[in-house]
Parts: structure tokens; sequence; C-alpha cells
């Protein structure tokens, strides 16, 4: 059976929410695999929500907010941009695949774009494969 | 006049005076190592001692004296070596402790012996003190290649197999939070309950989130005091991540968390023309 990843979007309630709407009311179609999740701001995003994800068993995460400037509560989306910046990082440090994990921006206009943003990044993560937890790692040591 | 003696004399004139209710400090324990003791007489504050054992940081104790309310916290003298200093520093800059009510008997710092965290410090005079304590002698030449540099030349696949062979370990007791003085949460989220951020199972999957948490939750935070890994009873080098990200959050940001207590931390602030290529 081919594999098909489990995908988590945090989604801006009122840029990215209202463009995925939009690809729905435009009869777009886009990847199934995303499982959205509706929160206030991108800037709610706390990176440990992605990592509780990845916990339960998704492939992978995608948050999509407004574009710099337009964020509805002025600056929310530059907060989620430094914080997912430095959880870059980090997730390098630990060997876990950054490309997992991705920030981008979906304005209500961009049906389109919410469209292209979500089969593009499933097919990053289809590519990548299911995500290998430390229990898999030290399995397959012994 | 050796550090210890000038400390003790300052003490007894803080106390004495009434400038200060208490004098955090360190004493003589059991089995030649030293432990914290809280001075508030006198005669306790002739139990102070300043040497190269004292590697535990001090600031953590600030926080036992957080302002409650409309209640004035007391006043009390705290002895910090410069990176104790930073942590204090953070800890006003995010309205933790306020710095009129701490005298920072500041001390030059002589590095711990075997303390990892020292091996690649050259911090010798703390960033912010009321008094300062000792001669500093100039840090000790750059040593070469260390564990970090080695860890960031292997592939990711062999960084995250060290990483799960470390984690392995964890038993999660959290000596590491408890020590750390930028971890003063009421409730820690690794054990909130509702909801439940991560299960009370020691599971490699578990252990990994609880790292990477903690990891996170220090960004531009962390005083690299290093306290963490020397608590730490598994041997697990905790401080190898978090020098790696405040060497990130240094190089990307310019920032050095506690170098003083007025300069926004990364997270408290943002410039609208940065990191435009998304990743």
């Amino acid at each position: 059976m081919e594999f098909e990843p489990r995908i988590v979007g945090f989604l801006c309630n009122w840029c990215s929410y209202a463009g995925a709407d939009l690809a729905g009311t435009s009869r777009l179609s886009y990847p199934p695999n995303i499982r959205i999740i509706r929160v206030p701001c991108s800037g709610r995003v706390d990176p440990m929500l992605a990592m509780k994800a990845f916990l339960e068993g998704a492939d992978g995460v995608i948050v999509l907010g407004c574009h710099p400037g337009d964020c509805h509560y002025s600056e929310g989306n530059y907060h989620a941009r430094r914080r997912l910046h430095l959880f870059h990082r980090l997730l390098e440090l630990f060997g876990l695949e950054k490309e997992r994990f991705r920030l981008d921006w979906v304005s209500a206009s961009e049906g389109v774009r919410f469209a292209e943003v979500v089969a593009g990044f499933t097919e990053q993560v289809r590519r990548l494969g299911p995500r290998v937890r430390p229990e898999d790692i030290l399995e397959r040591q012994r | 006049m050796s550090v210890t003696d000038d400390l003790r004399r300052i003490a007894r004139e803080l106390l004495e005076s009434g400038r200060v209710t208490r004098v955090i400090g360190y004493e003589e324990g059991r089995r030649g190592q030293v432990r914290p003791l809280v001075a508030r007489t006198v005669e306790e504050a002739g139990r102070l001692l300043f040497d190269e054992r004292c590697a535990r940081n001090l600031a953590l104790y600030l926080l036992d004296f957080k302002p409650q309310g409309e209640e004035e916290p007391p006043a009390v003298a705290v002895v910090l070596k410069p990176c104790d200093a930073r942590a204090l520093n953070v800890l006003v800059l995010e309205n933790q402790v306020r710095r009129e009510k701490v005298y920072v008997l500041g001390v030059a710092c002589p590095g711990i012996p075997g303390k990892p965290a020292c091996a690649s410090c050259t911090e010798r005079i703390p960033p912010t003190f009321d008094l300062l304590l000792g001669k500093p002698e100039p840090p000790p030449a750059p040593a070469g290649p260390d564990d970090l540099s080695r860890l960031l030349a292997l592939s990711p696949e062999e960084r995250r197999r060290f990483w799960a062979e470390q984690f392995r370990r964890c038993i999660r007791c959290y000596a590491c939070r408890q020590v750390c003085p930028m971890c003063y949460c009421e409730v820690c989220i690794a054990e909130k309950l509702d909801p439940p951020w991560e299960s009370i199972a020691i599971a490699p999957s578990e252990n990994e989130f609880y790292h990477v948490l903690r990891a996170y939750h220090l960004i531009g935070r962390c005083i690299e005091c290093g306290e963490c890994e020397r608590v730490c009873p598994m041997g697990i080098p905790v401080f190898l991540y978090q020098r790696y990200l405040a060497e990130e959050v240094r190089q990307t940001f310019g920032f050095r968390a506690g170098m003083d207590a007025e300069t926004p931390a990364p997270f408290m602030t943002f410039r609208k023309e940065e990191l435009e290529d998304l990743p």
C-alpha cells in the first residue's frame, strides 16, 4: 500500500482558514491528507503543538498565516516567524527533519495558492516517508 | 584578604545595618562539598565562603522572594558568579525579581574546575553587581574542537541516533528543570494533565518530546550556567543543546541572554524586515 502522509495544518482564522474555504467553494481539489485545525493567529501556534502532533503520529505539520503586514492582530505572524525560525535550528541539532514542519502565508483571497501549498507540502512529506520515532531507531540497532 | 574573608565581613555589615534581611551564599557542606546557605544572622554570615567548588547557581533562590501581590519583597543579598548574574538579569527582565531588592555580591569567577559549561566560558566579571569580590583572572585560551562541533559534523541521521541513545537513559526526574533559574513556571507544561502534553511514561518518544520542550522554552533565555548538565544523574549532555541554541541566538539576533536587564529577548520582539526567506 502506498504511504499516505498524515498532515496537520494550523490555519489562522482570518486569512488562511478563509483561503482554505475559498479553495473549497471554488471547487479546487487538494490532497485530503491535511487535517485542518483553526487557530486565532499563526502567532498562537506554539511549535510544541507541532511536536505534540508528531508525537501523536503526524508525518508533517504546516502552519499557515496571513502575509507579513496583514496580520489581524498586527504582529502575530512576525512572532510566529521568529519562533519557527529558531525552532528549525533546534530541530536540526536534534537531527529531526525540519522539512516536516513548514510555515507559509496564505491570504483569504488565495484559494488557489492554498491548494498549491498543501499539494506541494504533501508531496514533500510523501517523499520523506513515514516519520521515524526514536523507538524505531533504537529498535533497529538491536 | 581572601574572597571568603571579604564576603563574611560585608555580609555581616549588610545584615547588621538592616540593608538586607538575608544573605544567600555558600557554606561548607558534607563530604567536602559546598551547599547553599541563607544567612539571616551575623553568626550565620560567619559560615559563608566562596571558592572553586561553588558551582551552584544561586539566582535560583531569588525566586523564593518573588513579589506577591501588593506585598513588598524583602531585600536580600546574594553571591553571584557571572553566569548567575546573567540569570538575575533575565529574571528582572521577565518581572520575576525586582533588582532594587537584590544586593549583588558579584564574584570574579575562576571557572569551576570540572564543570563542562566552564570549559567554553570566557566571562570573568558578572554583568551586574553592587560589589565585586576577588580579582578577575584572564580567561583561558580557547580550546580546540569540542563535543558540540563534533556533533554538528555528523549527518542528521547520526545526530538523531546520538540523541536517541542519550535520551533513552533519561529517567525524567526533572532535575535539569528544578535547578534552572529560568524554569520558574508554577506548573510545568511537562506535568500539565489537562490537557496532557506528554505522558508520564518514560519512553524514547516522550523523553525526546521533553528535551525538545525544555530546549525550546529556553531559547533566548538560557544564561549558559550549565547547572542542568551538572545535576543530571544519568550523565545526559543536556547543556550541549542549550549551548548550541544560545550560539544560534547570538548569531541570528546578536543577542546573549542576561547581559543586561533591558534588551528584549528574541521572542519578546521582532523586526518587520528579517527572515524573509521562509524555510
